[in-house]
């Protein structure tokens, strides 16, 4: 028995070695492994094998049986490659392939996303506003009465003489705490206006304005919020840095930089050769906001900021004139 | 506000670098916006002393001109019509590179030898002087580099100053700022001037208005003698962007760049009866200001005035009838204190912007007009050799007393979240002039100097302490907050999910202005009664087609396809998801009201290859299918598009339909109508549709749950059905989805069909029935008795005749 089955084996390798053909492959598999092939046959006869010998021979019949198949399977990859191509004769591979038209957010859009998803990360609610405002929310409520000089800021378009295109979307910060107490907070996207068109202003922009209130918020507090945003929006190694400035709804009042994404910090036309990009503006809730909204201003402290969203995605994207954003053309918007 | 580091360096001696100067400001809050050289480098070009001229032997406009530079004589070839001998002008030497980029080399003129050139201000960079070469005044040595020898060696520095700060409009202030960190004292040009009584003068001042004016001074200067200012002034000002007048106003307005205080000075003889009136205007009164604009006033505006009228807009411009000229020997100099709003009221009206108005706007320091006004009596003595009257007036009644407010300790550390001790406090306050007294360890009074106006409140004292102890040395912490669920902005969230699903089907989004051209509704032929016409117009727009606020997102996207047409983009799948604004009463913010809407144009696969779906152009059935995907996509069954009779204008009537949910049109879709088309320059058939986001966010959607997966295999049974032409397929379907026969899983129309095989009038209407039962696999018989029911059905409901197969 045993040496039946070592000369089937070494016959059926013999004959697989002699195969040159593709096609006499598939005789040769039904002629030795096939239900009535010779292997099988063969291992039929185990049953007459004693019972001492046959866990041995069985094994033995098996291990056969896979080499062969192994065998086979490695002579039908030798022809394989070529057996392939030959059933595909005639098709030119480097032909396009099927696309499926796909379109793209507006990168605007894309950078809002992803402002906002790292504050609502850190746990902060998103809340959008009318665009067309009042003058209390978007200037009285925010500590800026009529005639002062801070209006000059906000070129301001007018609806009447009471209501306007907000210049920021700061007044949600009115809005929610009038209706809502601490602790807060929120930010609030959306679509901002001023009469100022060039290279680097367009009469509408995007902007996200954020604040946290409660009791005991500092001014380190903020620095802290958004070195976190910052990190995460840009890099965990951005330089960042706070210089004093003036909104009369903040005080103290701060414009945060960031060494400068284009040159690394050394200075170039980007960041007019000072090594640092003005993105955001920011503070401590003035006094004034929270008596407005009926919060006692010696209880709650709390923090707001505000970035333009043009200006980031300008930063990340490299896009070098604002206006492009509002054009819509497809060959700007599928770069994104 | 502009000045330069050898200005800045009169009142603060200090070695710090310009570079190094800014910086620091930059951190103190006073935003450095540019640093550089006041003139450009003139390396080269020197001081010479034309010694002698001589015509050219073989040009008529043209000398020869022996030059000393010093050391040397040079002989140069001048053509300008200034030159003489004696004359001190400047060089430039061959190798100088003057600011054109054109460099100077020895050089032959019509045979003549020239080693050099005699230059124009304006070809040196320094004014715009060319009517001759330059010429000298000041004591200067032939010979000397041209910047060094006028003063002109130095770094202009220009800071953008936010509107609390008026204290630092002006150099002085800046100095006080910079001493905060540079160390030193500050030197004032006056430490002492005399108290004004008013007695026994030849002039009068009566103040109308003592809101409006807090505090008005005046003096007098006798026997002046207008001419030019010394070099020294006339730098002082160009510097800055100020053009030198005269000696006399070349002084009110260095002063008021020093000190911060604007000053007048008026032609004392023109002031009739001696007086001089502050009031409000009358209404229609005129008066002509300095800048020959004749203006009309109203009674919010505040003037100065003589015995019988106008002779100034107070803190905003002198009025010509006054104006001190060549003749004038005798200066009413007017300091005085205006009301902001009152200034900002008046100069907002008038459209006008000064250097005065700005400072006044902003708040100018009560206590400063006897200080500067002393410091130009002085100058106008000394340099238009004026005598000064002794006394003089100096009306202050409405000038408040200085402000002490209480600064708690522990509040600013609180409020900065860092610890500091009553004594950093006041050190820290003390090195900008603000008066400290510690009250104890947790209490400060603060006495805040009078130039401060914007420090009022203990706030204001705090970022005070935070500014000069910088920012960045205060430490970085996080807030401790309860954990809990953000707040959704529901639209937001809705937003997100309509962008992916579009996004999903090759739109691209655009973004476009919310304000648009007031045409927009005669372009899509909007009746007069739309509510599309009920747009809110801005008083202010920028330009005419940016003029009113858009009550429809469809003229936005056919404008972005007009341009991408135009720019060769021909396949155009845009999409827009933003508010529109209806207009309400007067006085009531608008209705915004978030809506959908998508154009799609050209080949139906953009941005596939030509070779894979070719030239293939959308069609009606391609938005169709959009709106379809999102009703799939947002579980909205609910959703259904229906043919409607009443189309909008701006659709072809045989392709639109309107977009409805429980009863409501909610939306619409079609195909955009030629005639609109042509109004907004589209040549190829474009699709459309708009949908209202706040009626899509008040449906409910389906649940998503789940529903258990066939055991069974499902049959498909076909049947093609011959019927009148005006036949709906869509409602064939319709029945027979409605007659809830048993099994039946799905209809889907596979085939509709029109040929001469078929008949005249008639069209053959082929279905895919999909029949399958929950328990077991069905056998034909079962079938074919729900298939026959259906097919009867539909041959009497829609007057039909099964087709042979």
């Amino acid at each position: 028995m045993e040496e039946d089955l070592r000369r089937l084996h070494s016959e059926a390798h013999e004959a697989l070695a002699a195969i040159r053909a593709p096609q006499d492959l598939e005789p040769f598999r039904v002629k030795y492994l096939g239900r009535k092939g010779r292997f099988t046959l063969l291992m039929r006869q185990l049953g007459q094998v004693s019972a001492e010998e046959r866990p041995r021979l069985g094994k033995l019949a098996n291990d056969l049986k896979v080499a062969l198949d192994e065998a086979l399977v490695l002579k039908e990859a030798e022809f394989g490659a070529g057996a392939a191509k030959a059933a595909r004769a005639g098709e030119d591979l480097t032909l396009p392939g099927r696309r499926q038209p796909f379109g793209r957010l507006h990168p605007v859009t894309q950078v809002m996303n992803e402002v906002c998803a790292i504050f609502e990360g850190l746990g902060f609610a998103v809340a959008e506003g009318p665009d067309v405002e009042t003058d209390f929310y978007n200037f009285e409520a925010l500590n800026i009465p009529p005639h002062h000089p801070a209006r000059a800021m906000h070129d301001t378009f007018y609806v009447n003489d009471t209501l306007l295109l907000r210049t920021h979307t700061s007044p949600m910060q009115v809005r929610t705490m009038q209706r809502e107490r601490p602790p807060l907070r929120m930010i609030a996207p959306g679509k901002v206006y001023r009469c100022d068109s060039d290279i680097t202003h367009t009469p509408m922009f995007h902007q996200v304005e954020g604040f946290l209130v409660d009791r005991k918020v500092s001014f380190a507090d903020l620095k802290g919020v958004l070195a976190l945003f910052i990190g995460k929006m840009f890099d965990p190694k951005t330089a960042i840095r706070f210089r004093p400035s003036f909104f009369p709804f903040t005080e103290p009042s701060a414009e945060v930089d960031i060494g400068c994404v284009i040159c690394g910090g050394s200075g170039c036309r980007v960041c007019k050769h000072t090594g640092w990009l003005e993105i955001l503006g920011a503070g401590m809730i003035d006094p004034e906001v929270f008596k407005k909204v009926g919060y006692d201003p010696e209880e709650y402290t709390g923090f707001a900021f505000g970035l333009g969203i043009e200006r980031i995605a300008m930063l990340k994207f490299g896009i070098t004139d604002i206006r492009l954003f509002y054009e819509n053309d497809l060959r700007f918007l599928a770069q994104f | 506000m502009k000045f330069t580091l050898n200005w800045l360096r009169e009142y603060l001696p200090t070695d710090l670098d310009a570079a190094t100067i800014a910086a620091r400001l930059s951190m103190l809050g006073l935003e450095v916006d540019a640093v550089q050289p006041l003139c450009p480098d003139l390396s080269g070009v020197v001081v010479a002393r034309v010694e002698s001229v001589q015509r050219h032997p073989n040009a008529d406009k043209l000398t020869l001109c022996d030059v000393s530079v010093g050391d040397a004589v040079k002989r140069v070839v001048c053509g300008a019509p200034n030159v003489r001998a004696g004359l001190i002008t400047a060089m430039a030497l061959p190798g100088a590179v003057l600011p054109g980029g054109f460099t100077i080399k020895p050089t032959r003129i019509r045979g003549e030898a020239s080693e050099g050139m005699l230059c124009s201000a304006k070809e040196l960079g320094m004014g715009d002087d060319h009517g001759g070469i330059m010429e000298i005044t000041a004591a200067v040595a032939p010979g000397q580099p041209i910047v060094a020898a006028l003063g002109l060696d130095d770094t202009l520095i220009e800071v953008d100053l936010t509107p609390n700060r008026p204290d630092c409009a002006s150099v002085i202030g800046i100095a006080r700022e910079v001493a905060a960190f540079a160390g030193g004292t500050l030197k004032k040009p006056v430490e002492k001037f005399p108290q004004l009584t008013g007695q026994g003068l030849p002039f009068s001042v009566q103040v109308e208005a003592v809101a409006d004016c807090p505090r008005y001074a005046a003096r007098m200067v006798r026997n002046v003698k207008i001419g030019p200012s010394p070099d020294w002034l006339r730098q002082r000002l160009l510097a800055v962007g100020l053009r030198p007048i005269n000696n006399v106003v070349d002084i009110t307005n260095f002063v008021m760049l020093e000190y911060g205080q604007p000053l007048h000075a008026f032609d004392f003889d023109k002031l009739a009866g001696g007086r001089i009136v502050v009031r409000k205007a009358r209404p229609g009164e005129t008066i002509e200001t300095l800048d020959g604009t004749s203006r009309t006033l109203d009674p919010e505006m505040l003037l100065i005035c003589d015995a019988e009228r106008a002779v100034a807009v107070a803190g905003v411009m002198g009025g010509a009838n006054s104006e001190v000229g060549n003749e004038t020997t005798t200066i009413l100099l007017e300091s005085a204190c205006f009301n902001p709003v009152t200034t900002r009221r008046t100069a907002g009206r008038l459209n006008m912007n000064t250097d005065a108005s700005y400072r006044f706007e902003r708040g100018v320091d009560p206590q400063g007009a006897p200080v500067a006004m002393e410091r130009a009596v002085r100058l106008m003595a000394e340099l238009a050799g004026g005598e000064i009257v002794p006394d003089g007036i100096d009306f202050c009644d409405g000038v408040k007393p200085p402000l002490t407010i209480t600064l708690r300790v522990g509040r600013t550390c609180d409020l900065l979240g860092m610890p500091l001790d009553a004594a950093t406090i006041a050190k820290t306050l003390q090195s900008i002039e603000i008066g400290c007294t510690a009250r104890d360890s947790e209490t400060i009074m603060v006495q805040v100097p009078s130039f401060r106006v914007d420090l009022e409140r203990e706030i204001d004292l705090v970022e005070e302490v935070a500014r000069l102890v910088g920012y960045n040395e205060i430490p970085t912490t996080l807030p401790l907050v309860p954990m809990r669920f953000p707040e959704r902005d529901a639209l937001r969230s809705q937003r997100q999910e309509l962008a992916a699903v579009m996004v999903a089907l090759g739109f691209n989004e655009a973004v476009n202005y919310s304000f648009v051209a007031p045409q927009h509704a005669d372009l899509l032929g909007l009746p007069p009664e739309d509510a599309r016409r009920r747009t809110i117009s801005l008083l202010n727009p920028l330009a005419e087609d940016q003029s009113v606020m858009r009550t429809t997102l469809l003229p936005g996207l056919l404008e972005n396809a007009r341009r991408n047409i135009y720019h060769q983009q021909t396949d155009v799948r845009l999409f827009e998801l933003g508010k529109v604004f209806y207009r309400r009463e007067a006085h009531r913010q608008p209705d915004e009201e978030e809506r959908l809407a998508a154009v799609l144009t050209g080949r139906r696969h953009p941005g596939a290859p030509l070779l894979r779906e070719g030239e293939t152009k959308v069609d009606f059935f391609d938005v169709k299918g959009v709106v379809e995907e999102l009703a799939v996509r947002l579980r909205l069954p609910q959703l259904q598009m229906v043919a409607v009779t009443a189309v909008p204008p701006y659709a072809d009537p045989d392709l639109a339909m309107a977009i409805m949910a429980n009863g409501q049109v909610i939306g619409e879709l079609g195909r955009c109508a030629a005639a609109v088309q042509k109004g907004f320059g589209i040549k190829q058939e474009l699709f459309y549709l708009d949908l209202s986001c706040r009626a899509l966010l008040a449906l409910q959607a389906a649940p998503r749950a789940f529903a258990p997966l066939p055991k069974f295999p499902a049959v498909r049974w076909d049947v093609a059905i011959v019927v009148p032409e005006q036949v709906a397929a869509g409602e064939m379907v319709a029945a027979i989805t409605a007659s809830g026969a048993d099994y039946l899983e799905q209809v889907e129309l596979f085939d509709v069909f029109q040929g001469k095989n078929i008949g005249p009038g008639l069209k053959s209407v082929a279905l895919a029935m999909t029949y399958r039962a929950a328990d077991r696999t069905l056998d034909d018989e079962t079938v074919g008795k729900v298939h026959q029911k259906i097919i009867e059905l539909l041959l009497s409901r829609f007057n039909g005749q099964l087709r042979e197969a």
